[in-house]
């Protein structure tokens, strides 16, 4: 018998990249084992396609269902998941799409797509208790710019060539237009879900910057230095203070929180 | 470690997310349920009406992922998620499949077989032990559903399953449907399986069902596939009938993974294994008081 490594090799070879000729020697099972091992492949392509339909319904809408699915079908033989949370699947998926051909005609499929991905996550998150101003307040005024707060995990943050969160306000209200031309103008958003409610905020290059940049881990300082290079004029205070007062921050990290 | 929660004497059914809610808002009488962590450790809002539940309902976790046969080893940050959630939950049967689904950094989403052989032996034993180890708790372990063997084997399924409850401790969750699937599948009895068991190792037993279609192996053939997409078939009821003869009473659950019917649908099946249960265990005594 083969090394279960080089067993399991072919085996994969067979599931996911539909190579049965190396499989073949090792199995029993009918006249022709490897139609049953067919079986797992078909199962690994199907629950997986199901899996990315369910997390881009709204991208389904856009573009239809066949070409997203002859997509999916072809994703998930060449980007197998890498964690066993299936929920957790696809998160390129839309890159995958804008490099399909005819993509070029919607400019903006990418990040609709990673948007549509952000709003499963949002859906199912839950919101935690808050930080309040006080809390904030007690970092020693010398130590905040190095301090790092925690946003709440069921927010996400998009900038799109287009104002994807019309169109896809379109879809969650079920309510588009029969034809709907979407202009070439940047938006910078800010998407808030808990509990399957979504809210949607448009900010400005300055405010997304620095609320971005919280949420991606970065300190306060570095975090207001992004939005000093979209807006010379940006006021980190009142910016803080509107981030703590709309219930975003839940934690803060720092020298000072490690010694208190 | 052990549940604050009894083990149950009615069948229980497996909560997929599709009935969840339903299931907090209406708070149906029913034996217990069985999760797949996989759906929840990623899932905030299912994790915190889960925990509601598990203060009225005992819940067993089914895990999907932790893949015991794979060479490459265990997943030791799904593992690390895994335990975290039955921190929270307290369930009274944690439990997995002797199959293989991680390679080298892929997750393949399915419960792929295993050649039964001393190497595959000594790996799965191993990560049986370090899956004990990570969740402080007894592992049961499910004789998988099959369509293909290996040329390689040198014991059989039972044989198998027998050695590694002797090297291991672990405890086995006993698929009947699977049993009598994999039987039909591959050829051999499904009675003759359930009698080559350690029953004392059993402590769950699971009903689902499959779906027979054209087997493209076997010309005019068929083939049983484990889609847990319709009701318990018959001869896998009569099976059951049998292990609980065979093992006594043990905690059951139905399994219904998709194509998900209403709730009623699923507590109907929980019932009836309850009654084929029951009827099981007066055949048994009489059995028992004529001999």
């Amino acid at each position: 018998m083969l090394p279960l490594a080089d067993v399991q090799q072919r085996l994969r070879n067979a599931v996911v990249a539909d190579d049965f000729r190396a499989a073949a020697p090792l199995l029993i099972g009918g006249v022709d084992a490897t139609r049953r091992l067919a079986i797992h492949r078909r199962h690994y392509e199907t629950s997986l396609v199901a899996a990315l339909m369910g997390r881009f319904p709204a991208t389904a809408w856009l573009m239809g269902t066949a070409p997203i699915e002859d997509a999916a079908r072809r994703f998930v033989h060449i980007h197998p998941p890498t964690a066993p949370c299936i929920a957790e699947y696809g998160r390129h998926f839309g890159v995958f799409l804008a490099a399909e051909p005819g993509a070029e005609r919607v400019p903006y499929l990418q990040s609709f797509a990673e948007l549509d991905w952000h709003l499963g996550r949002l859906a199912v998150a839950v919101d935690l208790p808050a930080a309040s101003r006080d809390e904030v307040a007690a970092v020693p005024p010398l130590e905040l710019a190095n301090a790092r707060l925690t946003i709440q995990a069921g927010t996400h943050y998009v900038e799109a060539s287009h104002p994807i969160d019309d169109l896809i306000r379109f879809y969650l209200a079920n309510d588009a237009p029969e034809r709907l031309e979407l202009p070439d103008m940047s938006v910078w958003v800010e998407v808030r879900g808990a509990r399957g409610a979504f809210r949607f905020a448009r900010l400005t290059p300055a405010a997304f910057a620095f609320r971005a940049s919280l949420a991606n881990g970065l300190s306060i300082g570095d975090s207001v230095a992004r939005a000093w290079v979209a807006d010379a004029s940006f006021d980190p205070g009142a910016a803080l203070a509107l981030l703590v007062d709309a219930g975003l921050v839940t934690g803060i990290d720092g020298q000072w929180a490690a010694r208190n | 470690m052990s549940s604050t929660h009894r083990i149950p004497t009615r069948a229980g059914v497996g909560l997929r997310l599709p009935h969840i809610e339903e299931v907090v808002a209406t708070r149906p009488s029913a034996g217990w349920f069985e999760i797949h962590p996989e759906n929840f450790v990623a899932n905030p809002r299912a994790t915190e009406l889960l925990q509601d539940l598990a203060r009225q309902y005992p819940i067993s976790v089914h895990t999907v992922g932790l893949s015991v046969g794979s060479v490459g080893g265990i997943d030791r940050q799904h593992l690390r998620r895994v335990r975290a959630l039955i921190d929270l939950i307290d369930p009274i049967l944690v439990s997995g499949h002797l199959a293989w689904s991680t390679h080298k950094g892929e997750y393949l989403n399915d419960l792929l077989p295993l050649p039964y052989d001393r190497e595959t032996l000594d790996i799965v034993a191993r990560h049986l032990r370090e899956v004990q180890d990570g969740l402080a708790r007894a592992y049961l372990l499910e004789n998988p559903s099959s369509y293909v063997g290996f040329t390689g084997s040198t014991m059989t399924e039972v044989q198998f399953l027998n050695e590694l409850v002797d090297r291991t401790g672990c405890q086995l969750l006993c698929d009947v449907s699977n049993v009598y699937l994999s039987g039909q599948n591959m050829g051999y009895d499904a009675r003759g399986y359930l009698d080559g068991l350690p029953a004392k190792a059993i402590r769950e037993l699971h009903l689902g069902g499959f779906t027979p279609e054209e087997d493209e192996a076997t010309p005019g053939g068929k083939v049983l596939i484990d889609t847990h997409a319709t009701r318990v078939a018959e001869p896998a009821w009569d099976l059951y009938a049998y292990a609980i003869q065979r093992f006594g009473p043990r905690p059951t659950l139905i399994e219904w993974d998709n194509e998900i019917p209403a709730l009623g649908v699923l507590l109907g099946e929980a019932e009836k294994a309850d009654a084929v249960a029951r009827e099981a265990g007066r055949s048994e005594a009489h059995h028992v008081a004529a001999g």
